[in-house]
């Protein structure tokens, strides 16, 4: 017994302690090693920082070359089968491109509104300013939900920055170096956003489900029967750490209970991405702006220049709708004309067939009168014999032929 | 004598092939997560180290090891050291089935691999969530641990011929 407990522990001290040939370091070490780096990089120290700063650069710059042949294979498939399906999706692009511009206008206006109001109320100007950032490592990890961007502190990332796919929310910055950042998901698990319910306007938390989907999560009791699927999600702006009024995706229900439950359908696909735009907002005091806009009045980033503009466009657009309607008016002036003549000619052939007809039947009422006159003539015919008998050509003659010869007493 | 000194750099790469394997496979992430599959994923490196300590293979340090360990959190997003912890635990694990073990079985073999990743999952999964607060799904975790496990011995098979070749 006491020899087997010996080998056990003769075992482990061995596992543990001894050095083969190559290697450098027994595994204890390297354990107390792993175990002195956790505790150093759960500390918030300055130089700690840095070296991860460091180590993330050097890493993150390896990854992205390491996954080239991969990420080149991913994007082969990818492309094929976008060509595949490339036609169906230009038409339907195109009708799109139609809507939405129509509805630019108006979405700039608006916009322009808003932000004065936020200014009037805020008493600072937020002015941002978007980024363009490519994705340097996007492994889709089934733990973690995040991808490392090619900026960082030098392009003034900051933790919080907001992360967006065109104008959809993707996330927001957890980590920055120097010339790269990690972006977390809104489908990590660690993901909550304040959002609003449109068109309901419920306010809630959405949360990743760690998939590909998010969930509504820290919604008031009762409000969860007024949900209905489509209804769409945007960004609440409460906490501050997103912006308010960014569409984030849109409800679809799942199960078949009785009660619906409901996931997020985010806009973007996480998968498909490769740039994003990260957005940098600086923060001015109204006064200094003020100051600054009385002496360059005549800029053209003043906001009222930039509201005049975009009127002129939506008055540019109107007056080009106009002349559209127009034409088309002309056009169709010119067809009502032609349809009318077309009528006109034909009213004409109309009346000269009616004539054609009565003719006819006037020959047909004549031929049957001289046909009767023949057979029956001799006995309506006024006569020495026939004192009965009416003068030829007189309307008693001719009803008297008509009846076949018979005389009215 | 080129042809000499180019066979001799070749037989190199040849021998530190897994190690490489190794490191591509964290900086990759070599797991096919990108395919999609709702329940599917593993963790090669896993695979890669148990075998390749347990044979005792005199290319694999265990130095590289742990700083692959530190190169895989960078990537994944973890707390630095979390799975250099994870890999030194195998590497020990595996020295002390190689102390204890006098007639290897692969049969056995796979089931210690299994017994050693369910336990360095939990570990895991403790640790960031009791230490670093981190939201994770427990199930991922154990459909990761399955598919490890059954891969195991598809890998262990082309590592086989891998050492075969070294050997001839």
């Amino acid at each position: 017994m006491a020899s087997s407990r010996d080998d056990l522990l003769i075992a482990i001290r061995s596992a543990f302690l001894k050095k083969s040939t190559q290697q450098k370091f027994s595994l204890l070490t390297l354990v107390f090693f792993s175990l002195f780096i956790i505790i150093l990089s759960s500390l918030d120290l300055k130089v700690i920082k840095f070296s991860k700063a460091v180590i993330n650069e050097i890493v993150y710059r390896s990854s992205f070359i390491v996954s080239v042949p991969e990420n080149l294979i991913k994007n082969t498939f990818t492309l094929t089968k976008d060509y595949t399906t490339f036609f169906k999706k230009y038409k339907k692009n195109e009708t799109e491109l139609e809507r939405l511009k129509s509805s630019y206008v108006s979405n700039e206006i608006t916009e322009y509104e808003n932000r004065e109001l936020k200014e009037l109320i805020n008493d600072y100007v937020s002015s941002s300013d978007k980024i363009l950032a490519k994705i340097i490592v996007d492994h889709d990890s089934p733990f973690l939900k995040s991808i490392i961007i090619n900026k960082g502190s030098k392009d003034n990332i900051k933790i919080g920055t907001n992360v967006y796919d065109q104008s959809y929310l993707v996330g927001r910055v957890i980590e920055v170096n120097y010339k790269t950042s990690r972006v977390l998901l809104l489908s990590d698990l660690n993901s909550n956003v304040p959002v609003t319910i449109a068109p309901q306007n419920i306010q809630a938390i959405v949360t990743g489900n760690g998939e590909d989907k998010g969930q509504i999560k820290y919604i008031k009791s009762g409000f969860s029967d007024q949900l209905v699927d489509d209804s769409i999600i945007y960004t609440s702006g409460t906490g501050a750490i997103f912006k308010s009024g960014v569409p984030i995706g849109k409800l679809q229900s799942f199960g078949e209970s009785a009660v619906n439950e409901y996931e997020v359908e985010f806009y973007s696909d996480f998968s498909q991405l490769k740039y994003v735009f990260a957005e940098i907002i600086t923060q001015t005091e109204i006064s200094q702006v003020s100051a600054e806009t009385d002496e360059n009045s005549n800029e053209e980033n003043n906001p009222l220049d930039a509201k005049l503009k975009i009127l002129e466009d939506e008055l540019e657009i109107i007056e080009e709708s106009n002349k559209k309607f127009q034409k088309e008016n002309e056009n169709l002036k010119t067809e009502i004309n032609n349809l009318n003549y077309k009528v006109l000619n034909l009213n004409n052939e109309i009346s000269s067939q009616k004539q054609t007809i009565n003719q006819f039947n006037l020959d047909t009422q004549e031929l049957k009168f001289l046909r009767l006159n023949l057979e029956h003539g001799h006995k309506c015919r006024k006569s020495f014999l026939n004192n009965k008998g009416f003068i030829v050509g007189s309307a008693e003659y001719k009803d008297c032929v008509l009846s076949k010869g018979k005389i009215d007493g | 004598m080129a042809s000499l000194r180019a066979k001799g750099s070749f037989l190199k790469i040849y021998y530190w092939l897994p190690m490489l394997i190794l490191y591509i496979s964290v900086l990759n992430e070599f797991d096919f997560n990108y395919l999609k599959l709702k329940y599917f994923s593993f963790n090669f490196p896993f695979i890669l180290i148990f075998f390749f300590t347990l044979k005792d293979f005199k290319y694999f340090d265990y130095t590289l090891v742990f700083i692959a360990g530190l190169f895989n959190d960078t990537v994944v997003g973890l707390p630095l050291g979390i799975s250099s912890l994870s890999y030194t635990l195998i590497c020990i694990s595996t020295a002390y089935l190689r102390n204890i073990t006098i007639r290897p079985s692969p049969l056995k073999d796979w089931f210690y691999f299994l017994f050693i990743i369910s336990s360095i999952n939990s570990i895991n999964y403790s640790v960031l969530t009791l230490f670093f607060s981190f939201d994770l799904i427990l199930m991922n975790y154990l459909i990761n641990t399955f598919f490890t496990f059954s891969f195991y011995i598809i890998f262990v098979s082309i590592f086989r011929y891998y050492l075969k070749g070294l050997n001839d």
